[in-house]
């Protein structure tokens, strides 16, 4: 059994990720001859070179048309670690397919082409603004096809020059963002240094990966916090739920249900099936209380009374907006949907450049910072301190408008 | 192959069972009696602490192995399922992808119209298949059972899709992360009955298991889950070779699933 770190890729269309996912796979000996064989094949009969993408674009829309619609990921083993790379399409309008995707991750992999006329591109700062934002903290960037600039290390340094600044100004700490030129087609730097850059004296990428991933602190002596997904088998005494930081042990005393704000002991915890005395973060777990729950509790925090969220129905957030902002807004938070009274937009920024701008006229691809003000309260925190309690998803009606932040 | 961290593999999927049940007014299960989709019904045991309490479907053509028949009827026993024995027909001309992609949906439809269930457990796994591995935890069909894969909903931060258009539902796909090492290591460690169609008698086994018309054995000699665990630390071999529907024509997984094919 292994540690497993999930990746996911970014990056504009066209500049390699899903290339450099197949060419990982092949390196690394992670897939199988049949798959590689039947991506051979496809390709041979689109009248292509072999395209390493096709062992993950599985769709024939995907193939044909050369782009990725949709997630999927790829498992492999590298320093006895496993890192599961979620693949994204890059083009802006399948925006909400790559927040799926990097949703799951807490380490980024970007892909910017060296190729002529490619370069950095509005869709890979953004991308890194949404990573950004949703709390992946640490990067790696890899330089793309450096073979079609002859392994010029002037082409790679202007594009390291360039994202740097603006890595630095949408918050990434510069000891968390590594750089490495690489070519995913031709396999330059992927496992081994290649011998054509000798002037990048950095690690090859998934050294660059390795050292650059997994390091999350454990939430796990951190105060409780347990998601409520609902009473368990119409048993009033019985909650369910998933613990996103803390622990609790049978019998502990001083806590509470927010916003139901009811006082409860647990009697019992099963975990995993079976009878436990405490239980940890990641654990979805059955806990019998000391009093029956006449409210549904769903969407309802478990904590300790002396620090616990504050059930609110005014947020302050930011915004990344997809769809329209109109309309009967609501959110969706933890398995429940509150609808919204009032948004009131304060400012707006360009999400390709990172720079304010005004905000009478809001753009999709955009984030807003936002007050919102919801029909009923919701035990929500700044997503610094809790990242479960500090997210949302936006609907406007059955559409899907944006996600956002909570400051 | 490798093995993933079972215990949060569990977590999740324990998580997922938890979340269809409470989202969903109407939740049945398919059950192959398989592997993958028994280990499910493992999962659903703890998920509900000891009671499964969804109806688990078996789509029957009547050509499944004897062996698989047994096995059915001795867990559906001790497990306590309600088991609703779907059948459908079997056309002599039709087999493979016509078969299983239109038949067994056929069946289907018909079984989740009757029952006027909104929500249907189904155990893929992401590993299995391209296409497969394109799918979200939870997926919305229309009433046709049709895919709509190049529109997916947005799926983040445990918030699922629901249910959309009146008389579709949503798939649940509780195993999705899971590999096909990571099933046989749990069923291991939690000792869960497998059909034994899966171990090798004169140096065949099964790694994958459809009707007598569609599966072919694969070599091997491994006569225990500890013999199979350990043939898939090093096989190169992919689990559906045996299935004779993944070799068909191109695409044909997705044009079944987008059909609604399991």
């Amino acid at each position: 059994m292994v540690e497993v770190r999930s990746i996911t890729m970014l990056g504009h269309k066209d500049h390699g990720k899903s290339t450099l996912i197949g060419s990982i796979l092949m390196l690394t000996n992670s897939v199988t001859n049949v798959r590689i064989n039947e991506a051979k094949k496809y390709s041979k009969k689109l009248h292509r070179d072999f395209e390493p993408a096709f062992i993950l674009d599985s769709f024939h829309e995907e193939r044909e048309g050369g782009l990725t619609i949709d997630i999927t990921r790829a498992e492999i083993l590298y320093n006895k670690v496993a890192f599961s790379l979620i693949d994204v399409p890059g083009h802006e309008e399948l925006i909400k397919n790559m927040i799926s995707g990097a949703s799951y991750a807490n380490t980024a992999l970007l892909l910017v082409s060296a190729k002529k006329d490619e370069g950095i591109r509005g869709q890979t700062k953004r991308h890194l603004f949404i990573a950004k934002m949703m709390g992946i903290d640490y990067l790696v960037v890899a330089v793309n096809k450096m073979d079609t600039v002859e392994y010029s290390k002037k082409a790679f340094d202007s594009i390291m020059d360039e994202l740097t600044e603006f890595i630095m100004k949408i918050g990434f700490d510069k000891r968390n963002v590594s750089f490495v030129p690489i070519s995913a087609y031709k396999g330059d730097n992927i496992l081994k240094k290649s011998r054509d850059m000798p002037w990048y004296r950095g690690k090859p990428l998934l050294e660059a990966i390795y050292e650059n991933s997994g390091k999350n602190a454990s939430k796990d002596d951190s105060a409780l916090r347990i998601v409520l997904q609902g009473v368990l088998n119409g048993r009033k005494n019985m909650v369910a739920g998933r613990i996103v930081r803390g622990h609790i042990k049978v019998g502990e005393k001083g806590t509470c249900i927010i916003p139901l704000d009811i006082n409860v002991t647990v009697k019992s915890i099963e975990a995993g099936g079976r009878r436990v005395r405490s239980a940890h973060v990641g654990d979805s777990v059955a806990l019998e209380l000391n009093r029956n729950v006449n409210k549904d509790p769903r969407g309802a925090i478990l904590c300790g009374e002396a620090y616990c969220p504050i059930a609110r129905k005014s947020i302050r957030a930011r915004v990344f907006v997809i769809g329209k902002l109109d309309g009967k807004l609501s959110i969706r938070f933890n398995g429940i949907e509150v609808g919204c009274n009032s948004i009131k937009i304060n400012s707006q920024i360009d999400t390709t450049t990172g720079e304010t701008i005004g905000s009478k006229n809001i753009k999709v691809l955009n984030a807003v910072d936002a007050e919102i003000v919801l029909e009923s309260k919701i035990p929500a925190e700044s997503f610094t301190e809790t990242r479960e309690l500090g997210r949302f998803t936006l609907y406007s009606g059955k559409e899907f408008s944006g996600i956002g932040i909570i400051g | 192959m490798i093995k993933q961290n079972i215990k949060q593999l569990e977590e999740r999927s324990i998580y997922i069972l938890r979340e269809a049940n409470m989202k969903f007014k109407n939740v049945a299960a398919l059950w192959s009696m398989g592997k993958d989709s028994t280990t499910m019904l493992a999962l659903a045991r703890k998920a509900f602490l000891g009671k499964i309490p969804f109806p688990v479907i078996h789509i029957d053509n009547g050509i499944d192995f004897p062996e698989t028949y047994t096995f059915r009827e001795q867990l559906a026993k001790k497990w306590k399922l309600n088991l609703i024995v779907a059948n459908s027909e079997i056309k002599p001309d039709s087999i493979g992808s016509a078969c299983c992609g239109r038949n067994k949906p056929d069946t289907l439809k018909k079984v989740m119209k009757e029952n006027g269930f909104d929500a249907l457990i189904v155990s893929i796994r992401r590993d299995e298949h391209g296409i497969r591995s394109k799918e979200r935890y939870m997926s919305p069909r229309d009433e046709k059972f049709r895919w709509n894969y190049k529109d997916q909903p947005a799926e983040l931060w445990d918030d699922y899709a629901s249910k959309l258009d009146e008389g579709g539902h949503v798939r649940v796909h509780p195993l999705l992360d899971w590999s096909e090492i990571d099933i046989w290591s749990y069923i291991k460690q939690e000792k869960i009955p497998v059909n034994p169609l899966y171990f090798s008698r004169n140096g065949f086994r099964y790694r994958s298991l459809g009707c007598l018309h569609c599966t072919v054995p694969v070599k091997s000699n491994a006569k225990s889950v500890d013999d199979i665990v350990k043939e898939l630390e090093t096989t190169k071999i992919e689990e559906r070779s045996g299935r004779s529907m993944d070799k068909e024509a191109e695409y044909t997984m997705q044009r079944l699933r987008s059909l609604g094919y399991m």
